[in-house]
């Protein structure tokens, strides 16, 4: 026997391969749905992956430093160094904020990191050139998405910076690029805003005759200083020791020293449950509707296709084709126009998720359980055409 | 059997099809987890490094003296401003004296008074001593009675002590008046030393708290750098290194100097040690106290040793290590590290050898399984 | 019953029912015995289409009796059940206009009825090629259908009826479009695979130019038809 369909197809391949063209971009709109769902997904776990902590330890009873704002004293970390169980512990800071390069600037999160080279918990896991920090100060790394390269000096608040790496996919939770500097510079870029502001808030404590007492000439200094320094950090990363449970650590950290730690699964959770939860839901309502409109258009093409060849299937009835050869080969033109559909919609998808300026990950799992859904899609749509073609009366073969 | 037309259809088809298919084909490998990571290696090379240390600082004055009234009142005159040079004890303004003028009239006035009494006492006393005596000879003549010749002996007691007393008088006007000239002496601002004027808080007429300073001169040759160090990164800072200082204000252009003096008080809060960099010859144009300046200090070269970026040092698994290729596979191979220097370039105390190949950049986080593809650079990056 | 052939006796199709009822046959008997053409002529609106369709099976008639070959399919009600099957193997269709599938090949197209069957693809291709060569456009074999003119398009329609013998070819103005030369080659190839696959073919046309060549003729005439006897006008 001869695949009707598969003759059908070679002798309209045009249409056919146009039509799946069509309907190829669809799907691929479809799968870049999910990817950008999966992105955002991504983005906060690597964030957490890139941090390198089990523990992050932040200001009491909040969600930070991620979700919420959260400060705490940049020595708190001594005290959570000793504690049994903690390998590592160190300062880190995060302030989103515009950096100037020359005439742009971008958007970018600022991670301050704690002094001691690569493998502190906050410092980029892995670079794709130039190389770490090593100066204490007045030095970047940047992300690759930043449009940053080695030796371009950047802007961050009042210092300038040289970008000595570069990294890729290191982004906060909402996609911006990361920009590495040293804490006490990223302690620094948060508290000290400009110049004038600084000067502003220099003549108004001068201002104040509490502050400004002519029989204590030192007072005015002392208050300037304090309050131009900046003692806190956002977070407190933690890497446990070998052998130690994440949450036995928490629980040390919450009774003892008063603040609050998460581990790996709650700080998922929040990321990905509190802080992406809508635009999740805002995108998969999209992506239901994206399903439900290719769906319509399927069934509409295998119907519009089906129709174009009444007269031919009423020939085929009247010389005694069984209904299961019509409905088969209607069925297998259906899933064919699916399959080239999807393949057309998984390269697109997969080229143009390159230029979205945010993170667009198509997994595997994603494109197989999209394909499956594809392949249901085609065959419920191919039922209303089919239903159509075995309606058609033979004798209508028979002029007359 | 023969079936031209449909063969030729075939082919067209197929022209379509394969190269979609192979592109799907290569698109679901080249990106997504099955993808290969991309990774650069380098070799790990024996060398010398030069450990350098970076620190911040400030320009400040070793030498500041900060002038001002030891007592509260008004300026009278200030006749140094900011920027003008000084020499030790020249005069620089003067505190209005007030009523000072009169004070020492009348401590003079005093003095005159107690010279004058002192004057009387002596007169007093030296007629009581001619009485005593004569009404002694006249007592040893028996022609005076025994009474009055002991009231004479008492007279002259009490002239010896009224002189006494007119004396310690005096000696107090003149001591009085001594002072209150020196006091007048002090309402002048005098330079302790030759210095430049910094700062001149105030100017006459403006009354000013005792001990509040009015001028500030500074030593301009004792210029020096007050540096902070990370404690993490501060190993081998020693006085007497060389450095190099690089001022906020002159971006490109680098001064020498050396290690003064490291501070035996590190910074408790911040976590920095302190030292003071000096120049080793007076920049041409003084750069102003408070200037921001980068300061870099070469250490010694360190023997030879396996040397890697410090871009190949990852943590793996609670461990820092390197990434290594072997046998066609990652292995993560544990490190001690030793010193960096300020290029990125760290030596290997264990766990490597000259000559290994290890990972320096890589696309994404590796893991033991990571399909990896080695490359020249990482794709993607603008050169 | 001597064999084969068709044969019709009282047969009555009503359409609707109640007072709106049309009968569209009311007393059609016929005869057709194997080897041999035989014309049905009428007016438009007589019944030809009707009785064509109930011969096919395709609509079921109201009473009466059918035989095909030494069958009863119809006897006041169907006697098979697999009218499909019937249509397949029994009944050899041509159309007025050839329908020909348009994405098989002229050989496919052919060859579909035996591998729609189950014979296998070379089998039926080999059959299909022979009957071409019989109808003499074997040359068009790999053509498809949009590349043939008219009279092609016809011969393999005839082809594609004739491939698994039937018994029976119903034939519909197969020669309507075609001019009077095409015309008389396609009646001569109906007559010549009668006699050679001992088919009884049905022509329904009211084409004059191919009315003479019939032997005997059953005119039908508001559902009841008339046996005449024709010209038998030989071909050249």
């Amino acid at each position: 026997m001869i695949s009707l369909a598969g003759r059908d197809i070679l002798h309209a391949w045009g249409k056919f391969i146009f039509t799946g063209i069509g309907l190829g971009l669809l799907i691929g709109v479809t799968l870049t749905m999910a990817g950008v769902y999966r992105g955002m997904v991504d983005d906060g776990k690597v964030l957490l992956d890139n941090s390198g902590a089990d523990l992050w330890v932040v200001q009491k009873n909040t969600l930070g430093p991620y979700a919420e704002s959260s400060s705490l004293y940049d020595d708190s970390y001594r005290g959570i160094l000793a504690l049994p169980g903690v390998a590592q512990a160190a300062n880190v800071t995060y302030l989103t904020m515009q950096i100037r390069q020359g005439e742009n600037d971008v958007r970018a999160m600022v991670v301050g990191i704690a002094p001691g080279g690569a493998g502190i918990p906050g410092w980029p896991p892995y670079l794709v050139a130039g190389r770490q920090i090593t100066r204490s100060h007045y030095e970047a790394v940047a992300d690759m998405a930043t449009g940053f390269k080695l030796d371009d000096r950047i802007q961050i608040r009042r210092n300038d910076y040289t970008v000595v790496g570069l990294t890729r996919r290191m982004v906060s939770s909402s996609g911006d690029p990361m920009v590495f500097i040293p804490l006490k510079d990223a302690q620094e870029a948060q508290f000290l805003k400009d110049n004038d502001a600084i000067l502003q808030n220099r003549r108004r404590i001068a201002e104040n005759p509490a502050f400004n007492r002519p029989a204590i000439p030192d007072l005015l200094d002392t208050v300037i200083t304090s309050q131009s320094s900046n003692p806190y950090v956002n977070a407190v990363l933690v890497r446990l020791k070998p052998g130690y449970a994440a949450d036995e650590v928490v629980e040390v950290i919450q009774r003892w020293k008063r603040l609050t730690a998460y581990t790996r699964s709650q700080m998922e959770d929040i990321l990905i449950g509190k802080l992406i939860a809508t635009s999740a839901q805002q995108i998969g309502m999209f992506l239901v509707i994206l399903a439900v409109v290719s769906a319509a258009i399927i069934a509409f093409i295998i119907y519009t296709l089906t129709l174009g060849k009444i007269r031919e299937i009423a020939v085929l009835k009247l010389i005694g084709t069984k209904n299961r050869t019509i409905a088969g080969m209607i069925m297998q033109e259906a899933l064919g126009l699916g399959v080239i559909g999807f393949v057309v919609g998984k390269i697109s998808a997969t080229f143009w998720a390159l230029i979205f300026p945010k993170y667009v990950l198509l997994e595997l799992r994603d494109a197989f359980s999209g394909f499956i859904v594809l392949m249901i899609i085609c065959v419920l749509a191919s039922i209303i055409a089919i239903h159509a073609a075995l309606k058609v009366d033979p004798a209508e073969a028979i002029g007359g | 059997m023969k079936r031209q037309p449909l063969q030729r259809r075939t082919l067209a088809v197929l022209v379509v099809i394969i190269p979609l298919f192979a592109l799907f084909v290569y698109v679901a490998l080249s990106s997504g987890p099955l993808a290969p990571v991309s990774v650069t290696v380098e070799t790990v090379k024996a060398r010398s490094i030069h450990p350098v240390l970076f620190g911040i600082g400030t320009i400040e004055a070793r030498y500041t003296y900060k002038i001002g009234p030891i007592t509260t009142g008004r300026i009278q005159s200030l006749a140094v401003h900011v920027g003008d040079r000084v020499t030790a004890g020249q005069v620089l303004g003067e505190m209005d004296p007030v009523d000072f003028e009169a004070r020492i009239r009348s401590r003079e006035a005093t003095l005159k008074h107690a010279q004058a009494i002192l004057r009387e006492a002596r007169a007093r006393q030296a007629y009581a001593q001619t009485q005593a005596h004569r009404y002694e000879q006249l007592l040893a003549a028996r022609s005076t009675s025994e009474e009055i010749a002991s009231t004479k002996r008492q007279e002259l007691q009490i002239a010896n002590a009224a002189l006494s007393a007119a004396q310690e008088d005096l000696s107090r006007a003149q001591a009085d008046l001594a002072a209150t000239v020196v006091q007048r002496e002090n309402l002048r601002f005098v330079a302790p030393a030759e210095g430049l004027v910094a700062v001149r808080d105030a100017d006459p007429g403006t009354t000013v708290a005792a001990g509040r300073a009015v001028l500030e001169i500074i030593d301009p040759k004792s210029l020096w750098i007050h540096t902070r160090f990370d404690q993490i990164s501060a190993s081998g800072l020693t006085a007497g290194l060389p450095a190099h200082i690089a001022l906020r204000s002159r971006s490109g252009q680098s001064l020498t100097g050396h290690v003064f003096r490291v501070e035996p008080r590190a910074d408790a809060v911040t976590e920095e040690m302190l030292a003071k960099v000096v120049f080793d010859s007076q920049p041409l144009l003084l750069p102003p106290v408070g200037e921001l300046a980068e300061v870099t200090i070469d250490l010694p070269a360190l023997p030879l040793a396996p040397v890697i970026p410090n871009a190949a040092v990852h943590h793996h698994d609670g461990r820092i290590g390197v990434w290594r290729i072997e046998a066609g596979a990652l292995r993560f191979t544990p490190v001690r590290l030793g010193a960096a220097d300020l290029s990125g370039q760290v030596q290997v105390l264990v766990g490597l050898k000259a000559g290994d190949q290890v990972v320096v950049y890589s696309e994404q986080a590796l893991h033991a399984y990571s399909r990896f593809r080695l490359v020249e650079h990482i794709p993607g990056l603008a050169q | 019953m001597e064999g084969g052939g068709i044969r019709i006796e009282g047969l009555h199709k009503r359409y609707g029912k109640g007072e709106t009822a049309v009968d569209a046959l009311k007393q059609v008997d016929m005869r057709v015995a194997p080897g041999e053409v035989v014309g049905l002529i009428g007016p438009s609106g007589s019944g030809k289409s009707t009785l064509l369709k109930c011969l096919g099976a395709v609509i079921e008639p109201t009473a009466g009796r059918m035989i095909l070959g030494n069958e009863v399919i119809y006897d006041n009600g169907w006697k098979i059940t697999d009218l499909r099957a019937l249509r397949r193997d029994k009944i050899g269709f041509v159309f007025q206009a050839p329908y020909l599938i348009p994405f098989l090949d002229v050989t496919d197209n052919v060859a579909l009825l035996p591998m729609l069957a189950g014979v296998p693809n070379d089998v039926a291709r080999t059959k299909a090629m022979a009957l071409l060569q019989a109808l003499d456009i074997q040359h068009r074999a790999q053509a498809m259908p949009s590349e043939l003119s008219g009279g092609e398009q016809q011969r393999v329609a005839i082809a594609r009826g004739l491939i698994n013998r039937p018994p029976v070819i119903l034939a519909d103005e197969p020669t309507a479009p075609l001019d009077s030369e095409r015309a008389l080659a396609v009646v001569r190839i109906l007559n010549d695979m009668a006699r050679q696959f001992e088919t009884a073919i049905v022509v329904v046309t009211h084409d004059e130019k191919i009315i003479p060549t019939f032997k005997r003729i059953y005119h039908i005439r508001d559902g009841i038809t008339h046996e005449e006897i024709g010209e038998g006008r030989e071909f050249d």
